[in-house]
């Protein structure tokens, strides 16, 4: 991905010269109406690299993923927005709106083609031409692969991004996917979580601002930092999990004691996350923490892994409620009371045989 | 050669025995151990000082290590099993699908087992048991693919996480994996019931020693076994000597 | 005379996806007719149905992500009114400081990083003089600091942590960073908006620099207010809860609890600083801007509220063992429940209606309606009655342009996915301007004798009055009012956040660790039918979540949020909805820059993706259409 020129290099590589461009430095401080002293300041502006371009988009989601990214403690969410990124697009924070607002979006797409990262918030509905989201008198969809098409990048913030999210949960009314479903074609990155940890969500333009490229990904296009350990073999209730202390229920005597929440539904061992390591506020708790397990909220699909206070779901069968082992234990009785039936049977016949002393390869009636 | 008289018949090699055993007991001990750590429980009550599952040398820890030695035992045990088939004609069990005859035979034992047949051809091993193993494998297969998946993703950059971590976003996410593990290892155990169940009754019902024969390696038929050829041959030495002692132990065989 | 009709798609700065549609005469500046249209659907109350009503607050919670916490609490109290579970003290408690640091962080979010570039502008704020940004700063907290304060049981905060900074160095430094991003030409989140607005003139450079300079020093901020969230729910957004109390235990024998004195400490904090980042920041900031716009006469905006608002009540002091039987009504701190007609022609007419107890369960009194929503009604009638619920989706598309291209959309047919909420068939204004009319009239008029918290209300309201030198009804009803309540019911939720800490804090002291009921936790301890109502004064105004259980699963589950109620299309026999009606009621300067009429829809705070969440669009018999979740088992099961 390559950076934006400034405008000392614009100048430079028209051959203009340096006095031409301290003049239009001087113009410019005059049009901003600032006073001539703060033409220095112009000048080391527009001597300075700009910004990598981001456009923010936002689909069926709750924008959860926006506060969460407002949250980051290192890096600042003032850090990001004004000196590492240049979120040019971004309907939850920026000022404009309307008209102006989209033509903005479309300036940028042209301008910036195959330099700009796309981060995208929510699922993409896609029944009935995906009018179920509208943005701009269009279907979210349009507007998502208009930009994907001159994307370098493309970030999926949150699981709706990632995975499709809650609405797509049975039974999925809108019918929504995953970013990844509908746009290809460059380098995704995966930052799931409902929502992701606010540093996590962050780091991701640190790691580029530091390095100058994306962070390495695992097989799903996941950070490998921030995503490759489970929450179960980073947290810090694994020790009582290892010798068998749990918290039979909530509030319990083992609750209290801060035992595993194995018992309770946590999806810890299933789920990979940086909940367990870095955890919420640089530290300071994570649910599990906060005496709740895990939903697993940044695994694909999590939304239909529930019930969340079980280990296994229950599987309803014509009003019943029942599990894996419920199931497992009936399936084996009746599996047991067959082959005693089917003995008995085969013992009955045995002895009829025996007593009619019939031909062997006699065919019963 | 079907006068009636019991013959001995050399089927299974030492390995495959070996094999049968060492694979009955590590799944019984992986079935077991598997539903503790599903559902762990106390013995005892819960204070509030750190108290550990049955006892000290119980925890969840050691019952995992439990597990997991149990599921390396088992997956080694394979080994056993492919040398004999390499060594001995007897452990070639693999149903032959591509032959008439299979499906022909396949319908003889399942009309017997129905009861709509009084009696069945000879076998040595009967096509539906043959298939049956094989499906047992596979069972095993899927939770050995998804056990090692769970297993090695402790530590995801080594070379077995990276290969493993496929079987996660295959499955859609790792919860699956574990439901998977949790729903076969129940069909693997409602196999064992039904063939514990058919090996008592070959016994009882026909005396072909079906049960010793996973001792001895040995089995006794009264007629030619139709799939002499398919798994073993008679002019096999041990079949010859187990004929005598055959003749010799068995009063009511003659 | 021309009158020109202008969208506003997408309206940023909100949660969501809005659209509005104004006509404007181009010579008077009136805004002849506006529509407020929610442009997106996502089905979520369809998506709980058939699951376990212990997991109902984690689904619903992510209806929306801004005011985080405020499904999650509405389900979880509509849950245990449905299978009565009270909940333990220290739960109530907890729960409370949640709420009251959700209203608080969300409130000042909403005004500095949503609503502020409504207000001031950063290419202003490079005019301004240091210096004299320094001197305006020291004015602006020697005047407009509204010194009030709730009881304060236990104050550690030896100083206050954050002050504004009132030196020239600092505001020079802002306005370099600020000239920088302008000369750099990356305007970034500043990009394209009308900054030429001759509005952007109403307030001097200097307020323009000190509001910039807030802007981003509470951007950095804002994080620390939610303390409560991240120690007491592991997360913020979406903490945790469970039905029946909270999952943080606590214990101060064990070494791992949830919950310890350290925890405390971090809670505590976390509420000071709220307390001062409202009281020296927010609050001065918000009447200094105020009081410009008020005296120059920008009055205008009011709207809905002069006619009629609506609200639920919110902060039960002690547990409660149900709602729906009125208990919840008699344990408020804040008794915001009921409704107010007419408060425009003044106190001495403004008339009140309770609103209690089964009120919520009788369709006569909460109903919505779909006139002008994409769903059609069977057998063509135009009313709407809760107990046939029906949805059909009737998506029509625009008036002009095509169904997946619009450029107009139809005012007299169809236009939105919101429904029109009603309250004995009329619209009603929900949100904290709606809840203090309520409260300041219920305690003037003696209906009311109130607490702390509502003697508070109706203090802040008389000294702004004072501020201001108008009188309530004069500056209340309108945008800058309704951005100025948002302010001061920051600092009286700072302040509940205070209190109910210090009654956690002396709950526990008397030895009592409890935070979750557990014995109705099992499903078999549960009747094979219920149903519960839950409320909640969301930040945005009155929620409630309506919920039917059957067999220990979700037969049917509803919400009415406070951003349908405000943002509702219009209906031949309630009238228009707060938004329409407030845009109705703003005069436009410019017609193809509406400044005017998006700080009037950002003083509501829009969070559409609430409003918007509710229906099946698949065309099909969904129960959850009934208003009335009692109407299912009623009406025996249409
Ligand atoms: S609390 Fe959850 S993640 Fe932590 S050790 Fe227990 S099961 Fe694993």
């Amino acid at each position: 991905m390559q950076t934006n020129n400034s405008l000392w290099e614009l100048f430079q590589k028209r051959g203009l010269s340096r006095r031409s461009f301290l003049k239009t430095c001087a113009m410019i401080t005059g049009l901003l109406g600032l006073s001539p002293l703060k033409c220095t300041e112009v000048v080391a502006a527009a001597e300075e690299k700009n910004l990598p371009v981001v456009i923010w988009l936002h689909g069926h989601e709750c924008t959860g993923c926006d506060e969460s990214f407002l949250r980051s403690q290192t890096p600042l969410a003032s850090d990001v927005i004004l000196n590492m990124i240049s979120v040019e697009y971004d309907d939850c924070l920026s000022a404009a709106a309307g008209e102006p607002f989209e033509q903005h979006f479309k300036e940028i797409i042209e301008k910036y083609a195959g330099q700009y990262i796309l981060a995208v918030e929510g699922g993409v509905p896609l029944a009935e031409n995906g009018i179920y989201c509208m943005v701009g008198g269009r279907p979210f969809v349009t507007v998502l692969k208009e930009a994907a098409a001159g994307a370098a990048a493309i970030v999926e913030y949150g699981s709706c991004s990632a995975w499709g999210g809650i609405q797509s949960a049975k039974p999925n009314p809108t019918n929504t996917v995953a970013v990844s479903q509908i746009v290809g074609g460059t380098t995704i990155v995966k930052v799931p979580g409902c929502p992701p940890i606010p540093e996590v969500m962050t780091a991701v333009i640190m790691h580029f601002a530091l390095f100058g490229q994306l962070p390495p990904l695992d097989t799903s296009g996941r950070p490998k930092q921030f995503y490759g350990n489970r929450i179960h073999d980073t947290c810090y209730r694994r020790p009582f999990f290892d010798s068998g202390m749990f918290a039979e229920r909530f509030d319990d005597a083992g609750a209290k004691a801060g035992w595993c929440l194995y018992k309770v539904g946590c999806r810890g061992p299933a789920t990979y996350n940086s909940c367990g390591n870095m955890r919420w506020w640089n530290g300071l708790s994570y649910p599990i923490q906060s005496g709740h397990g895990c939903i697993g909220c940044s695994n694909n699909g999590f939304w239909d892994n529930d019930q969340f206070y079980e280990r296994l779901p229950n599987i309803p069968i014509s009003a019943t409620i029942a599990n894996a082992d419920t199931i497992g234990a009936v399936a084996t009785g009746v599996a047991v009371a067959g082959v005693v039936a089917h003995g008995a049977l085969s013992v009955v016949e045995k002895y009829k045989r025996q007593r009619q002393s019939k031909p062997e390869e006699e065919r019963r009636p | 050669m079907s006068d009636g008289q019991l013959k001995a018949y050399y089927v299974y090699s030492p390995w495959l025995r070996i094999f049968h055993w060492l694979m009955v007991m590590s799944i019984v001990v992986l079935f077991f151990t598997g539903l503790y750590i599903g559902n762990p429980f106390f013995i005892g009550s819960q204070g509030l000082e750190p108290t550990y599952a049955f006892s000290e040398r119980l925890s969840m820890e050691t019952v995992r290590f439990i597990h997991f030695a149990a599921a390396f035992i088992l997956v080694c045990a394979f080994v056993l099993r492919v040398y004999g088939f390499v060594v001995n004609k007897g452990d070639r069990l693999l149903p032959r699908f591509w032959t008439k005859q299979h499906w022909a035979w396949t319908m003889d034992i399942m009309l017997h087992y129905m009861l709509l047949r009084a009696s069945h051809k000879p076998y040595l091993r009967n096509p539906l048991a043959r298939m049956s193993y094989l499906g047992v494998y596979f069972l095993i297969g899927i939770e050995a693919i998804t056990g090692f998946t769970m297993y090695v993703m402790v530590d995801p950059k080594s070379i077995w996480g990276q290969s493993f971590s496929l079987v996660n976003s295959l499955l859609i996410n790792e919860y699956y994996v574990h439901l998977i593990h949790h729903y076969v290892a129940w069909l693997i155990i409602i196999f064992a019931v039904v063939h514990i169940y058919m090996a008592v009754r070959a016994d009882f019902m026909e005396r072909e020693g079906e049960i010793s024969s996973m001792f001895s390696g040995v089995k006794f038929l009264a007629h030619q076994p139709v799939d002499l050829g398919e798994i073993a041959t008679e002019e096999d030495s041990l079949v010859r000597y187990w004929d005598n002692i055959a003749r010799d132990s068995r009063p009511h065989s003659g | 005379m021309s009158v020109k009709r202008v969208v506003i798609d997408p309206v940023s700065r909100i949660e969501g996806h809005l659209r509005l549609e104004i006509k404007v005469d181009e010579s008077s500046g009136k805004v002849e007719d506006a529509l407020s249209s929610g442009t997106a659907w996502r089905g979520i109350e369809l998506i709980v149905q058939g699951r376990d009503p212990r997991d109902a607050w984690a689904f619903v919670q992510r209806i929306c992500g801004v005011c985080t916490t405020v499904h999650a609490l509405a389900s979880l109290r509509a849950v245990e009114d449905a299978l009565g579970i009270e909940i333990p003290k220290n739960a109530n408690y907890i729960r409370n400081i949640m709420a009251a640091t959700q209203n608080a962080q969300d409130h000042l979010i909403h005004f500095y990083h949503l609503h502020a570039l409504d207000w001031v502008s950063p290419l202003e704020a490079l005019k301004a003089d240091p210096a004299s940004t320094v001197e305006l700063q020291n004015a602006v907290l020697e005047k407009y600091r509204l010194p009030l304060s709730g009881p304060v049981g236990l104050a550690f905060d030896a100083y206050p942590k954050e002050f504004p900074k009132a030196t020239t160095l600092y505001f020079k430094t802002v306005q370099q960073k600020v000239g920088q991003i302008v000369a750099s030409g990356q305007l970034g989140i500043f990009a394209s908006h009308w900054w030429d607005h001759q509005d952007y003139k109403l307030l001097a450079p200097e307020v323009h620099l000190m509001a910039i300079a807030h802007y981003l020093n509470l951007l950095d901020r804002q994080r620390e207010l939610v303390g409560a969230h991240v120690i007491f729910g592991g997360k913020n957004p979406h903490p945790h809860y469970i039905v029946g109390g909270m999952p943080c235990s606590i214990s101060f024998s064990d070494m791992n609890a949830s919950v310890n004195s350290e925890r405390l400490a971090v809670v505590d904090a976390s509420i000071s600083l709220g307390i001062n980042l409202i009281n020296y920041f927010y609050l001065p900031d918000l009447l200094a801007i105020g009081d410009i716009y008020v005296k120059k006469g920008y009055t205008d905006g009011g709207g809905l509220a002069k006619e009629r608002v609506l609200g639920y009540g919110d902060f039960p002091d002690e547990p409660y063992n149900g709602i729906a039987n009125g208990d919840f009504h008699k344990k408020l701190l804040l008794r915001s429940n009921g409704v107010v007609e007419n408060f425009g022609q003044g106190l001495a007419s403004a008339v009140f209606y309770n609103l209690e107890g089964r009120d919520y369960a009788d369709p006569a009194i909460l109903a919505e309606g779909v006139e002008h929503s994409w769903y059609s009604y069977p057998q063509g009638k135009s009313n709407f009655h809760p107990w046939d619920g029906i949805t059909e989706a009737q998506y029509t598309g625009p008036k002009e342009g095509n169904k997946d291209s619009w450029i107009y959309l139809d005012e007299a047919g169809k236009y939105s996915w919101l429904k029109t909420p009603k309250w004995r068939g009329k619209s009603a204004e929900v949100g904290p301007l709606a809840r203090y009319i309520i409260i300041y009239t219920k305690v003037k008029k003696g209906i009311i004798e109130p607490t702390w918290a509502e003697k508070m209300v109706v203090d802040q309201v008389e000294s702004v009055s004072r501020v201001l030198s108008l009188p309530p009804e004069n500056w209340l009803l309108s945008t800058v009012g309704r951005s100025v309540v948002r302010g001061l019911e920051a600092q009286l939720h700072a302040y509940i956040n205070k209190y109910y800490f210090a009654k956690l804090v002396k709950n526990i002291r008397s030895g009592d660790t409890a935070v979750a009921s557990t014995e109705k936790w099992e499903p078999s301890s549960w009747p094979k039918e219920a149903q519960g109502v839950g409320l909640h004064e969301a930040p945005r105004g009155a929620l409630g979540h309506w919920v039917v259980i059957k067999n220990a699963k979700i037969a049917n589950y509803q919400a009415i949020v406070p951003t349908t109620w405000n943002a509702c299309p219009r209906d031949s026999q309630a009238g228009y909805g707060a938004y329409e009606a407030s845009m109705i009621d703003t005069k436009v300067k410019v017609a193809d820059q509406p400044l005017e009429i998006l700080k009037a829809i950002h003083a509501f705070d829009p969070c559409v993706a609430c409003a918007t969440h509710l229906y099946d669009a698949a065309g099909n018999e969904v129960g959850m259409v009934d208003t009335d979740p009692y109407a299912i088992v009623k009406g025996g099961g249409r």
